[in-house]
């Protein structure tokens, strides 16, 4: 189970409206490589995993995910709370205010609604693993992209955070998967399949 | 009373703290240093969140204590009334209830 604390992990401080800077990060919440998937992979891939200390991992990455999607929600909301109609028509932001007007509602920049195809949860620990390498990186990518397009400083620190946490998860699933290595045949790592023909899998 | 500021920063950044070495610990369960760091921040962060409820508003459930918390008048529709504690407060998503930054410069 979760329970809640009344905090961001990273103060999330904006003091500019900017509609069309939202809907950038709004894919972050919603989008392929965003924190919402992230979250759902990884507390998703967690219960078949052989190794329990990895599933320990994903239990813990997964629910600071959380806290990025809140983050992310808190920026997006931020920006968005005291917008004019004719900033939103400006901005381009005025397609979504019409479904959502300022409320939270996971898409992607370019306006495809999240969907769990975003992820994988494969039941394979070697591919499940290596798929969040990849999805710490993509994350780390968009990250990077939003940085380097957006230049308010009230923006661009919380995202900072953001972008230095995938590479440090990006390091614990690269140890996760080493630790899982050395638990199959090293002659031959996709032999079998770890989450399900356990019988090989050694002590 | 403790500057809501500087107390919320101090527990922001312990629990970052041990956010950080809980993956590490993760993949790393043996080892002494971080085991006992975990440990000693772990407390740190315990007094912190009890000194914030009863200063000011509880962060978790688990910090209500109707007998210490709302005791201050401090952001409650209550003020001076025995009354459930959990909803005092700002929305930590509103940027007034973020106003002292963690990390200072380097933007």
């Amino acid at each position: 189970m979760w329970s809640y604390e009344k905090r961001l992990q990273f103060p999330v401080h904006i003091t500019k409206t900017c509609p069309k800077t939202a809907s950038l990060i709004i894919s972050q919440f919603g989008g392929p490589d965003g924190e919402l998937a992230a979250s759902m992979r990884y507390l998703s891939q967690r219960y078949t995993m052989p190794c329990k200390e990895t599933g320990g991992l994903l239990t813990d990455i997964g629910t600071e995910e959380l806290a990025h999607l809140e983050m992310i929600c808190a920026i997006i909301y931020q920006l968005t709370k005291n917008m004019s109609i004719e900033e939103a028509k400006a901005c381009g932001f005025d397609a979504y205010y019409i479904d959502h007007t300022a409320a939270l509602w996971p898409t992607a920049a370019a306006g495809v609604p999240f969907n769990a195809c975003e992820f994988q949860s494969k039941g394979d620990a070697i591919t499940d693993l290596t798929e969040d390498l990849a999805a710490e990186q993509k994350a780390r990518t968009t990250y990077d992209n939003l940085i380097r397009i957006i230049d308010d400083p009230d923006v661009r620190k919380p995202l900072k955070f953001l972008r230095a946490r995938e590479i440090v998860h990006f390091q614990r699933f690269g140890e996760a998967l080493e630790k899982m290595k050395d638990s199959l045949d090293e002659k031959n790592f996709y032999y079998f399949n770890p989450e399900f023909d356990k019988q090989f899998v050694k002590k | 009373m403790s500057d809501r500021c500087a107390l919320l920063k101090e527990i922001d950044e312990v629990s970052f703290f041990l956010d950080d070495l809980r993956l590490y610990l993760d993949t790393h369960p043996l080892e002494t240093a971080p085991l006992e760091l975990y440990q000693e921040k772990h407390q740190k962060r315990l007094e912190l969140l009890k000194k914030y409820a009863d200063e000011f508003e509880p962060l978790t459930c688990h910090c209500v204590d109707l007998r210490s918390n709302g005791s201050s008048a401090s952001d409650t529709c209550y003020p001076g009334q025995k009354h459930w504690t959990w909803s005092d407060g700002p929305v930590p998503w509103e940027a007034a209830a973020n106003n002292c930054s963690l990390l200072q410069g380097g933007v």
